[in-house]
């Protein structure tokens, strides 16, 4: 046990670095197969053979693919990703500038998604053996039908546009502005003592925190659900019952603590899917994060930009599973001992 | 025996239900199917769609890339403004919605089936070699799948088909190389399993080829698990395709599919509302059909399975 939890952490880190040079050079060879010409797309349509040929230089593009895959990986190796075709800016630079905001919706939907998949995964609980079994088990199947992509639209539909209870377009109302500190617009609008613009960007970032939400959570549920469900064949709970705790005493104290672990667990995997689901969502809502960059990137044939962007996929996947596995380490004594 | 059988795989998944499989297994199975209203409604709304596919020249009353400049966003014929000849409405370019629905059914299906099949053989095959061989196929399985899963789908997918270029093909084969980590995981683990009972043993001994022990012992026994991911990867499919067309990078432009119908009707969502709630209805409604044949395939196969595919 010596070293403990950040022995772990370490170990990890080890083991995932092979990971990100692999999928750095899965993302490049893939992207050299392009059919469309991203010189061509950056040029100006008069533009002369020769001034083509200059800007493949430039971009380096007329060298052999392993020796452009040096270069890039020589970048990343001192912090940058190479300059974005459409842009002509540093990668690492549009990227800092939009992460931050992916991350702040990705926190605030893992935070719902929580809820919504604890508290759905509780009510199935409670409604085991009774009328509402069957119709919850059917609503559950039908949320699970919708990917997050349309529970987003659906949101702006029913809450935008026709109830017109909540803003559905970027960040912030048009003609509000906070300094930018953080990038984190919430911390950022803190530190500027702006309460009601928090509010804004909290409104803003509602819809679309719950369409991710909802993309996710009724998985947890039903995981929850189902380990609740093991959990009750255990004898610890036969004990508890013969102890003459109420079944509510024994959910709390016994059950759950139990049943959560498999759902963390599962956590680790949504949530990674939860960061992937934003590239729609950040498009449908106007959202300047990394997602609706890639989907830009992509449209435009911006090479740096999607290599870029998909390699902070990869890293923030990796980080999100390390994360869920320590809390999973913290929180099950069992596996401590083991390791 | 059945009944009951099947009432106890309700009551408590998580009881083994092995014992009582002795006679039978997959005529049980299939009684068992029968009376699954999941199955039963999950089939019925695939059934529907497959006629739409098929039948869709004969079905659609106009062609779907007709535009009727003079009907332009026109509502569906129940309201005061719709027509009787465009009964679901039309798009901004005066196309009819209905066609453009029963034609999308087409592209929906045809990635539905084949992306999937597709993932499928390719992932148990893997999922076959790694579990059974062990040593250093089931290494290097086992870190592709986790190279793979280091990237989001919808983000991999996406790469691909940059790389790749649109069109139904490529849209297919890119599905076909993100999701077959979605059954090599699962079905890995039931094979490891699996290759431990003493009948696959047995095989070896009674001289079975190891490719033969593999076809008639192991892969039967995780059969169950691979016919429901498949249908559950059907309604994936479904979405991502969907994804792609959404963000214009799927299917060629005159090809109609439900997701360029849902980026074409959002650009006039303040105006005609239906260009949108019909084809989001129709991929929800078909990922259900999927969903709920998966759900019962699972239920009336193998209860013990429940905790295993989920995950």
């Amino acid at each position: 046990m010596s070293g403990g939890i950040f022995g772990v952490i370490a170990r990890r880190i080890i083991v995932a670095f092979p990971i990100v040079v692999l999928a750095s050079i899965l993302v490049f060879v893939v992207l050299r197969l392009i059919p469309a010409d991203p010189v061509a797309m950056s040029v100006p349509p008069n533009a002369t053979r020769d001034e083509v040929e200059a800007m493949r230089r430039a971009l380096g593009l007329h060298l052999p693919i392993h020796e452009q895959y040096w270069i890039w990986l020589s970048k990343i190796l001192t912090g940058t990703l190479g300059n974005s075709i459409t842009f002509a800016q540093p990668v690492h630079r549009l990227i800092g500038q939009s992460l931050p905001a992916t991350i702040e919706l990705v926190v605030l939907a893992a935070f719902f998604a929580t809820i919504i998949g604890l508290a759905g995964g509780l009510l199935m609980h409670r409604l085991q053996g009774t009328a509402g079994e069957q119709a919850a088990d059917l609503g559950s199947t039908l949320i699970m039908s919708v990917p997050e992509f349309l529970w987003a639209i659906f949101f702006i539909l029913l809450f935008g546009v026709a109830l017109q209870w909540f803003p559905f377009s970027g960040r912030l109302d048009p003609g509000i502005s906070v300094p930018r500190e953080t990038g984190f617009l919430l911390i950022d609008c803190l530190i500027a003592a702006r309460p009601g613009v928090f509010l804004n960007a909290l409104e803003h970032m509602l819809l679309p925190a719950l369409a991710l939400a909802f993309g996710t959570a009724p998985l947890l549920m039903r995981v929850l659900r189902s380990s609740l469900m093991e959990v009750a064949q255990e004898d610890y709970v036969t004990m508890a019952r013969l102890r003459g705790l109420s079944e509510r005493q024994i959910l709390v104290r016994h059950a759950f603590k139990n049943a959560f672990l498999p759902t963390l667990t599962l956590m680790g995997v949504q949530f990674s899917f939860l960061f992937g689901g934003t590239l729609l969502v950040e498009v449908i809502y106007g959202y300047p994060g990394i997602g609706n960059m890639m989907v830009e990137a992509v449209r435009n044939a911006d090479l740096p930009i999607i290599q870029g962007v998909a390699l902070v996929y990869a890293v923030a996947v990796l980080v999100i599973n390390l994360g869920v596995d320590v809390l999973v380490l913290l929180l099950n004594p069992k596996l401590r001992v083991a390791r | 025996m059945t009944a009951v059988r099947h009432q106890a795989a309700q009551a408590t998944a998580a009881q083994p239900a092995a014992p009582q499989r002795t006679q039978g297994p997959w005529r049980a199975m299939l009684r068992n199917l029968r009376r699954s209203p999941r199955v039963m409604v999950g089939g019925g709304i695939l059934a529907i769609l497959v006629v739409c596919a098929l039948l869709a020249p004969h079905l659609a009353p106009h062609d779907p890339n007709h535009q009727d400049l003079l009907a332009q966003l026109l509502p569906p014929a129940w309201s005061a403004e719709g027509k009787a000849e465009h009964p679901l409405g039309t798009d901004n370019l005066g196309r009819d919605t209905l066609s453009r629905l029963i034609y999308g059914a087409r592209v929906a299906l045809v990635v539905a089936i084949t992306a999937s099949l597709g993932a499928m053989v390719l992932g148990t095959t893997l999922a076959l070699l790694a579990g059974y061989f062990g040593g250093w196929v089931d290494w290097l399985v086992s870190r592709a799948v986790e190279l793979w899963l280091s990237f989001p789908p919808v983000v991999l997918s996406l790469i691909l088909i940059v790389g790749f270029g649109i069109g139904l093909g490529n849209v297919i084969l890119a599905i076909i190389l993100v999701d077959w980590t979605r059954f090599c995981r699962v079905i890995r683990s039931e094979v490891l399993i699996v290759r431990r009972q003493d009948y696959v043993d047995a095989a070896r001994l009674a001289g079975f080829s190891h490719f033969r022990t593999l076809w008639r012992e192991v892969l039967p026994a995780v059969a169950p698990l691979v016919l429901t991911l498949l249908s559950l990867e059907m309604g994936i499919a479904v979405i991502v395709e969907a994804i792609l067309s959404f963000v214009g990078m799927s299917v060629e432009s005159t090809v109609p599919a439900w997701g360029v119908m849902i980026a074409d009707g959002r650009r006039d969502m303040f105006q005609a509302v239906w260009g949108m709630i019909l084809p989001i209805g129709a991929i929800i409604v078909t990922v259900l059909g999927f969903n709920l044949l998966g759900d019962g395939l699972r239920r009336a196969l193998d209860p013990k399975l429940r905790q295993r595919v989920i995950q």
